[in-house]
């Protein structure tokens, strides 16, 4: 048998999908990109409300533009960090069902995290 | 492989380059920043759960469902080893940051030759050990931060 996959496997063999890629590959970049501001302006505001007590965060969050940027914060980094545990679970785990079991655990982990901040945020507001 | 063997004409055997070969490989820095992306990639989100653990304590406490919250939270966010957790999520996260930046670069299709990729690694590098640095060193220095 020769050694060769191109006359034994052609290209219409080849695991592809005409389905999605394209899309997931652009929400990496672009979750990326939202990122950059928005963590250099977390550690901004953590750095200033350090120690400065629980009256100093609560007035922090109560702040509309605080608030929406937490949000958004915590929605695109859910996300981004749903996409890259993904992406570890496909590169490590071959067994199927382990994969989806991890894969659906992962997505639940990343919602859970992402209701929990909207939880606060509106329980902040709330009171 | 400049050019791919056509199936009109397939070579006598076609050596397939096999899988980076760890215990054969001349050690390179990027070989190192390539795994330390994914590893710091995981570590950060220690920081993402102490960002949310804030939220919810903050929301807990405010809406008084459980008023100590913010003090339970408190008790480990300011601890000795919540602090460790902070400084080693402020080095992931800047690690993470630059690395992020670097595949960015890379992406548009810039920095692919030794040179430029040797160069973005360690400034990388460098540019997230400094940022954490820069950002402890204030926290101590201003007394926001003590021990």
């Amino acid at each position: 048998m020769s050694d060769s996959y191109l006359t034994e496997r052609s290209a219409k063999d080849w695991k592809k999908s005409v389905k999605h890629g394209a899309g997931e590959w652009l929400a990496e970049r672009g979750t990326s990109v939202a990122l950059i501001p928005l963590v250099l302006w977390a550690v901004f505001s953590g750095i200033g409300l350090a120690n400065q007590g629980y009256e100093a965060s609560l007035a922090f969050v109560r702040v509309p533009l605080n608030a929406a940027l937490i949000a958004l914060l915590f929605l695109i980094s859910g996300w981004h960090m749903f996409m890259g545990l993904k992406v570890i679970i496909d590169d490590y785990i071959g067994k199927p069902g382990t994969r989806g079991l991890l894969n659906l655990v992962n997505l639940l982990f990343c919602l859970a995290v992402v209701v929990a901040v909207l939880g606060g945020l509106y329980f902040v507001f709330k009171a | 492989m400049s050019k791919p063997p056509t199936a009109s004409a397939p070579p006598r055997a076609l050596h397939r380059p096999l899988s980076p070969h760890l215990q054969i490989w001349r050690y390179h820095i990027t070989m190192f920043t390539s795994i330390l992306h994914r590893i710091t990639g995981v570590a950060t989100i220690a920081g993402l759960l102490l960002g949310a653990g804030w939220l919810v304590a903050l929301g807990a406490t405010a809406s008084g469902i459980c008023p100590e919250a913010y003090t339970v939270y408190l008790t480990f966010a300011a601890s000795p080893f919540g602090l460790l957790v902070w400084v080693g999520v402020t080095l992931a996260g800047f690690l993470h940051l630059t690395g992020g930046l670097r595949h960015l670069i890379w992406d548009m299709g810039l920095g692919f030759d030794l040179k430029t990729s040797n160069l973005m690694a360690w400034s990388g590098l460098l540019t997230a050990v400094l940022a954490t640095i820069a950002v402890w060193f204030y926290l101590f220095a201003t007394g926001k931060v003590v021990l």
